[in-house]
């Protein structure tokens, strides 16, 4: 990585990753999930080698259940300088947190930020299933209409009574979609499936680590809503994880090299909205995208100012909560052009150690865990101290996203 | 009562004081979208404000009920109890008639999902789900001939 133009202002840095243990939904009942995402957020601190005593911010992002002030009395923090959340919705703020966490510590707001995420989708309800997640009991018999909470509640009033009950519904639309304008196919979706669990193979925390898949399995797995099938789809999953983020100043003195945030990006381009899963008004090459373009152009250009460019990236963590949706990032992130992210995918650029772009080297949210995609910052945290189980050799940077088909967020993580 | 063809279990809408009156026009069998009168524009879900001008005069405006397939999928898993022996259903994005850049997610019923196509035209039917919810179907169009799209 070259000293560009910008080098000269570090951005906030990575010092410290730490993880529960990850399960299938369920797998974790004896903890709650806010019992580990404290202990995702003590291992971290510890990683780092920090104390509790200097943390003094904590973030996270939409719909987060475990709250900050809470776990910020909990732990004992001396004092609470900074806590937010991102309005972007599901994992869409994973990347978009930390860098969040990154103003605060450049702007002096706090020093030390821990952004976590912890998901028990046994202990509440599991994303992929219908109206929150519960069998629809009670007498056979309309109500009538009801009042709803929240905006999205409101929007989803036109999606969940016409049966378009979870994510990947709404998201197989968009993929039909780009089959018809592009002649995407099963098998390029297939083979993000079938890549990210060859990885997942070398993971130890990977839950479908010992679970090895064929495109035969692949394509014999059943379908969901067509054209995704089962194995489009990631797993739905109890764990957390956490990333400790303080200034490059501090950074050069504690226990693990430095990962420096040298881009970050995060929105949505005009019309979007919330994303496909509330919108199907938006414009066509919108529809068909993940939705990052903008969000893409503006990474770009910063990492650019900062010496990196697109071609520079080593290995990408890419969010994966549907195979598809992954080829749809490729495009918007300029790795291949629009409509050809299917071909792409089929010549084996994301495969590990080979491929143009070694693609989700943690097993990814499909292989590896399902925690809104922070543990793909973890992964890349990893990749650039070259701990990975799929060490790309010599690794300097990485392209992490959070999300696709709602506003989204972006980094490129570097080592210099 | 119309024919029925989803359970009475399927979610209920929530709504809001923007998209009550799409609501209760819908219960009177009136398909419409929300239009800017100060530009024109049209917009779904309804909302406070039209992104387009940011005015925020708005009216209902009544649609002919036909249109075409912009995108779809044919679930195939019963996401509640009911839907058991219901499933295959398909779920579309409908382009309107007369409502540019306001399409509608509803389903497309009496037909085979393996001829469902990008592009088919369709027309509006209603299924009354209780006194007061009716939902928009659409089945193919009775001239259905394939869009320019």
């Amino acid at each position: 990585m070259n000293a560009g133009p910008g080098a000269a202002r570090r951005g906030a840095c990575l010092v410290g990753i730490g993880e529960t243990r990850y399960a299938k939904w369920g797998g974790i009942a004896e903890t709650s999930e806010y019992q580990l995402a404290i202990a995702a957020i003590q291992a971290a601190v510890a990683d780092a080698g920090l104390s509790m005593d200097d943390v003094d911010g904590l973030a996270s992002f939409a719909d987060d259940r475990n709250d900050a002030t809470f776990a910020a009395a909990d732990l004992g923090l001396p004092e609470l300088r900074y806590a937010t959340m991102s309005w972007l919705p599901g994992g869409g703020g994973a990347c978009a947190a930390i860098a969040n966490a990154s103003m605060a510590v450049e702007t002096g707001a706090a020093e030390v930020v821990v952004v976590y995420r912890s998901l028990c989708q046994g202990q509440f309800h599991r994303f992929g299933q219908g109206p929150g997640g519960r069998p629809t009991k009670g007498p056979a018999r309309v109500p009538g209409l009801r009042k709803a909470r929240t905006l999205l509640e409101a929007h989803l009033g036109f999606t969940m009574p016409f049966g378009m009950f979870s994510p990947p519904i709404a998201y197989a639309m968009v993929l039909q979609r780009h089959m018809h304008r592009f002649g995407t196919t099963a098998e390029q979706m297939g083979v993000v499936a079938v890549t990210t669990r060859a990885h997942a193979a070398r993971n130890p925390r990977a839950v479908m680590g010992d679970r090895p898949m064929t495109m035969d399995d692949y394509m014999a797995s059943r379908f969901v809503s067509e054209p995704f099938r089962l194995f489009d789809c990631c797993l739905e999953n109890d764990g957390a994880c956490a990333v400790v983020v303080t200034t490059h100043e501090r950074a050069r003195d504690l226990a693990r090299p430095p990962v420096e945030v040298v881009a970050s990006a995060q929105g949505t381009p005009r019309g979007f909205g919330h994303g496909q899963y509330s919108n199907v008004g938006m414009p066509d090459d919108d529809y068909t995208s993940a939705g990052a373009r903008t969000v893409a152009d503006r990474l770009w250009a910063r990492a650019a100012g900062a010496g990196v460019g697109r071609d520079d990236i080593d290995v990408a963590q890419i969010y994966d909560h549907f195979t598809g949706l992954v080829l749809l990032s490729l495009e918007d992130f300029g790795f291949c052009g629009r409509g050809e992210g299917g071909p792409y995918a089929a010549s084996g650029a994301l495969a590990w150690p080979d491929g143009a772009l070694p693609t989700n080297t943690h097993g990814g949210s499909l292989s590896e865990a399902y925690i809104h995609g922070l543990n793909h910052v973890v992964e890349g945290v990893r990749q650039l101290r070259g701990d990975s189980t799929c060490q790309v050799d010599g690794a300097e940077t990485c392209l992490v996203t959070s999300a696709a088909g709602v506003p989204t967020s972006a980094l490129v993580l570097g080592r210099r | 009562m119309s024919e029925r063809w989803f359970p009475d279990e399927m979610p209920v809408p929530a709504v809001n004081a923007e998209t009550n009156g799409w609501w209760e026009a819908a219960a009177h069998h009136r398909l419409v979208v929300q239009r800017c009168t100060a530009c024109g524009a049209t917009r779904h879900p309804p909302g406070p404000v039209c992104p387009t001008c940011r005015s925020t005069a708005s009216e209902w405006s009544e649609l002919p009920g036909t249109g075409s397939v912009f995108t779809y999928t044919v679930v195939r898993q019963a996401f509640i109890p009911s839907l058991a022996d219901r499933i295959p259903y398909v779920v579309i994005a409908v382009e309107l008639d007369g409502a540019e850049g306001a399409r509608m997610v509803s389903n497309l019923i009496d037909i085979d999902p393996s001829d469902v196509a990008i592009g088919m035209r369709v027309d509006v039917v209603w299924e009354d789900m209780g006194p007061h919810l009716a939902l928009p179907r659409f089945r193919p169009a009775a001239d259905a001939k394939e869009s320019e799209r």
